[in-house]
């Protein structure tokens, strides 16, 4: 039997009163692309935040030893810094050997603009592509994307699940969270959540 | 280590790039030390007092023999306070009002007293109920004795010319009757005309002794008058500006300020731009991230604070202006200086990281730094307990340190007390800016 890439025991998470995850088990498998599917304040980015270790879960733990790389829904990088300098500045602290080289990769793979223009003045969907750029640092073998492509043109959306999928051929796996029904198709297995729990709610009736 | 660097690096980065800020943060601590000086020097500006001249002193006194202007004496001993020449009326209505803080009145017949040099005249001082009541007090009093000092060579020289009379002999006059005296010197020269006996012998003794000791009168009256006597020397003191304490407050406040706004602009920007998630996916830990912020305050203040203590430096140097240690100390200063941002760096990250939102996160700095500071001003024996509060926050620290380093003949020992007390206030702090950096990801 195949061990999985990143594994999740009993993980929930609350904020306050609020129970934004709801005590919840997940595996990723090597090859494995999951999508995660629910309306706003499902729970989802809860649970995508929790997997990449970028928020503790109130319970439970993850574990993993693959790296992981993280595209959250808002993009992240610093605003008065240009693309290629947030690339090179996270490529520095995810201990790349040769930074400049692989922030110049990057920029050419997205097509991101290379000038010294702060990233805050790039357009949303090139902040996007930034952000997507940002999670491919380290190379990770898990990729977890919060809606990676919303704010992106048709062009650029198949641009990313290019980069997404070629790392899945890779022996890598994805896990994403859509509210995009037409994305769904790149899953091989989808977990609805609702109010903060995996539920066996067809996706129809929980849109409906 | 290196993701400190390289965060530091960042953060020099995005402050480099953000003119206005840094702009606001460089003016805004050198205008709040200007407003500081402002009232610091209306504190000590002159009070106003009301002058009542109820006995109508003419332009011109004459004591003792010697000539005075009334007004330029005024001038010349009103550098304490400001005297208003006003009627008795309005004078005591202003006191009432609050328009004069005193009023000195001249009562009648004073002029007659003090022209006598037998009877001491007196003036009358009333003062109001506010708080400068005590410092008038005294300042009037020096007045006082300024103008005692003044009219004391006239009374001298009145006494003195009695004494000579008795020396020498000749015509005089006293409160109006006028008399010959024969004088020592001319009872001496009888004596000596007169059979030799000893009840001459013991006369003429007396007469000796007595030329020789009226001879010392004038010095003797002197030195009744004035047992010790003050001399200012001019020397190259420093002016209020350049004074250690001007100095030590400049550099802690502009540190202070700068630092406490930078750790939390910088702690809360994190969160506003997204990129603590990022950062906290095992890439820099928490005490990286504090340590980061920490050094960026500790960076920033060291050049601000080291700028600012050079260019006193510099101006004590080329003024040849004593006291004070501008160049063998700035080691030491600098040393202070750096411990000091780096306390309220901690201090201005956990704002930031309680505040979550950079703009929430310079307001509450600004609103916080202010009574920090000024609690730091109060002096220990002003207000007991804003003094304890004081000792809690690194601004009180941080002067005292800056003072010592920069003045003291034997700094040691308050550099390290103030050094321990910092590094304390540091480490607590820290330890809660680590606890609140990690909700800031949440």
């Amino acid at each position: 039997m195949t061990s999985p890439l990143l594994r999740a025991l009993r993980i929930a998470r609350r904020f306050g009163e609020v129970e934004a995850l709801a005590v919840t088990d997940f595996e990723l498998l090597p090859g494995e692309s999951v999508a995660l599917v629910g309306p706003n304040g499902a729970g989802k980015s809860t649970l995508l935040a929790i997997l990449a270790g970028a928020l503790e879960p109130s319970e439970g733990s993850v574990e993993t030893h693959a790296r992981i790389g993280w595209v959250p829904q808002r993009p992240a990088h610093y605003g008065r810094l240009s693309a290629r300098e947030n690339l090179e500045l996270f490529a520095r602290l995810e201990g790349e050997r040769d930074p400049g080289r692989r922030a110049r990769d990057l920029i050419e793979r997205f097509s991101l603009p290379a000038g010294e223009r702060p990233s805050s003045e790039l357009s949303v969907g090139n902040r996007q592509r930034l952000n997507v750029a940002l999670s491919l640092l380290g190379d990770p073998r898990v990729l977890l994307l919060d809606e990676p492509t919303a704010a992106l043109d048709p062009g650029q959306r198949r641009r990313v699940w290019e980069v997404v999928t070629a790392l899945r051929g890779e022996g890598g796996a994805i896990c994403f969270a859509t509210q995009n029904l037409e994305e769904v198709g790149h899953a091989d297995r989808v977990l609805v959540l609702q109010d903060g729990r995996v539920t066996s709610s067809s996706i129809d009736e929980v849109f409906a | 280590m290196t993701a400190v660097l390289l965060l530091l690096r960042k953060d020099l980065r995005v402050l480099r790039r953000s003119p206005v800020i840094l702009g606001a943060l460089l003016a805004y601590p050198i205008v709040i030390a200007l407003l500081v000086g402002l009232v610091a020097g209306y504190a000590s500006a002159k009070p106003r007092v009301a002058f009542v001249d109820e006995d109508h002193l003419p332009n011109v006194v004459a004591v003792g023999g010697h000539r005075f202007h009334i007004q330029t004496v005024i001038d010349d001993v009103a550098k304490q306070v400001t005297l208003v020449r006003l009627s008795p009326r309005e004078a005591a209505r202003q006191l009432a009002d609050g328009k004069v803080v005193a009023t000195i009145t001249v009562p009648p017949g004073f002029l007659g007293d003090l022209q006598t040099t037998v009877r001491s005249p007196s003036l009358i001082l009333q003062t109001g109920s506010g708080g400068l009541s005590p410092r008038v007090t005294e300042q009037v009093q020096a007045l006082v004795y300024q103008l005692n000092g003044k009219l004391q060579v006239g009374y001298i020289s009145a006494n003195l010319v009695f004494v000579r009379l008795l020396l020498h002999g000749g015509e005089g006059s006293f409160l109006g009757r006028h008399f010959n005296v024969l004088g020592l010197e001319r009872t001496q020269a009888e004596l000596a005309k007169l059979p030799q006996n000893k009840r001459v012998d013991a006369i003429a003794h007396f007469v000796r002794v007595a030329r020789a000791g009226l001879a010392q009168t004038g010095a003797a009256l002197k030195a009744t008058a004035n047992p010790i006597t003050l001399r200012q020397a001019k020397t190259h003191g420093r002016t209020w500006l350049l004074s250690a304490q001007v100095q030590s407050y400049g550099i802690a406040l502009t540190v202070t300020f700068l630092a406490l706004l930078l750790a939390a602009g910088a702690a809360a920007a994190e969160h506003d731009e997204g990129t603590i998630g990022r950062l906290r996916r095992g890439l820099v830990s928490l005490s990286e991230l504090v340590w980061a912020k920490i050094a960026l305050a500790a960076v920033v203040g060291l050049a601000l604070g080291g700028a600012i203590a050079i260019v006193f430096g510099i101006v004590v140097e080329s003024g040849g202006i004593t006291g004070g240690e501008p160049w063998s100390r700035l080691p030491l200063l600098l040393a202070g200086v750096v411990l000091a941002a780096a306390v309220v760096g901690a201090a201005g990250t956990l704002l930031g990281a309680l505040a979550r939102e950079a703009r929430t996160a310079s307001l509450l700095a600004v609103l916080v730094v202010l009574p920090v500071v000024f609690l730091g001003l109060v002096p220990r024996g002003a207000l007991g307990l804003a003094y304890w509060v004081s000792l809690f926050l690194p601004f009180a620290h941080a002067y005292r340190l800056f003072d010592a380093a920069l003045y003291s003949t034997h700094p040691w020992h308050t550099v390290a007390v103030e050094g321990a007390w910092l590094l304390g206030l540091g480490l607590a702090f820290g330890g809660l800016a680590r606890r609140a950096v990690r909700t800031l990801s949440a």
